[in-house]
């Protein structure tokens, strides 16, 4: 678990401090992005919780989220319609439910252990 | 098989950090820098100097006047207030303006007499720019064609003729009288219209520009309409 945040800290401070920029009109495109990353992790961490994690299904929902996403912000802007709100309901919607269940596995085998610590 | 899934989250959050790392670099733009060089702000620093020194004779004639109130208090109110509306009549322009200035006379250009063109009435878009140009270069008081410009002044078509303060303009020559506030400044007005591109734009039209010598002692006529106060309102004061 700390590898994993140590990646996040590492990435965060290499795109700090190397200065990348895109141009501001992809930056809906990038937040899309982000959103749906952070929708696949979340989505990861439950299921490696519930044990039914798929590697496969991880890896290939993560690039395939974030590219559905920012082509549907794409297909948007062509078309005149917001669909990249669609995209940022979904993915906020899914956010949520994720993280809830997260909390509600952790919450449980916290009360779990604490039992089992009183039996003794 | 843990270790495996371990590498992939890492892999994954770096990439999210990174993203979310250019991301807020994106939107978190750096404030613009001030790229001026020292010429460009001494330039700046110029235009303020000019408008200090203009607000500050500004307060100097206004404090005149209150001194000569002051001194007229008890003599005689009603000369200094006369004075005053006589002033305030003379920079709206309801009164004769005498002054050095120069003159100017608009006439049709040489090749359009030589060609036999036929000679048209000035547009106001023209006069419009030239009344712009006299403006910017200290013209202080002007006529076109013995009507006199004052703040109200409306220079545009009507039924095909070019008119000033709804009374139409000659067809050329006619001439455009202009004052300024000192000799000095009619010599400048004067080079700087000899110098002007408007003369290029006057030519386009097959009109020329003759500019006169600045003289010591033009004389404007006053504006001959009544102005219209309707929409004015009093200030509030300081």
């Amino acid at each position: 678990m700390w590898l994993s945040i140590l990646g996040l800290i590492l990435g965060i401070s290499l795109g700090l401090l190397t200065d990348i920029q895109i141009p501001p009109e992809y930056a809906n495109y990038l937040s899309i992005a982000v959103l749906a990353s952070l929708d696949t992790l979340f989505g990861g961490i439950r299921a490696h919780l519930q044990q039914v994690y798929d590697d496969k299904v991880f890896v290939s929902g993560f690039f395939f989220n974030i590219v559905l996403a920012a082509g549907l912000a794409f297909l948007g802007v062509h078309l005149g319609v917001d669909l990249y709100l669609a995209a940022i309901f979904a993915f906020g919607v899914r956010l949520f439910q994720n993280i809830a269940v997260i909390r509600r596995i952790i919450l449980a085998k916290w009360a779990e252990k604490k039992e089992v610590r009183g039996t003794i | 098989m843990k270790k495996r899934i371990l590498t992939r989250f890492t892999a994954i959050m770096f990439i999210i950090g990174l993203m979310a790392a250019i991301q807020y670099n994106t939107i978190n733009e750096p404030d613009l820098r001030d790229t001026r060089d020292e010429w460009e702000i001494r330039q700046e620093l110029s235009r303020e100097k000019q408008l200090h020194s203009q607000l500050l004779s500004e307060i100097g004639s206004l404090d005149e006047t209150l001194d000569k109130y002051r001194a007229a208090a008890d003599a005689s109110p009603e000369q200094a207030l006369r004075e005053t509306a006589g002033e305030l009549r003379k920079s709206a322009g309801l009164s004769e303006a005498k002054g050095p200035g120069i003159e100017v006379l608009v006439e049709p250009s040489l090749e359009a007499v030589a060609m036999g063109l036929e000679i048209e009435g000035i547009s106001p878009d023209l006069l419009i720019r030239l009344v712009n140009e006299i403006n910017r270069y200290n013209g202080l008081y002007v006529s076109i064609d013995g009507k006199r410009i004052i703040n109200t002044t409306a220079i545009r078509d009507i039924n095909g003729q070019t008119a000033v303060n709804t009374k139409p303009v000659d067809t050329p020559p006619f001439s455009i009288k202009i004052i300024s506030e000192s000799m000095e400044d009619s010599e400048k007005l004067y080079n700087h219209l000899l110098a002007s591109r408007i003369l290029d734009d006057f030519y386009i039209d097959n009109l020329t520009l003759n500019v006169s010598e600045p003289q010591y002692e033009l004389i404007i006529e006053a504006y001959d309409g009544t102005v219209d106060t309707k929409y004015l309102q009093a200030s509030e004061g300081e």
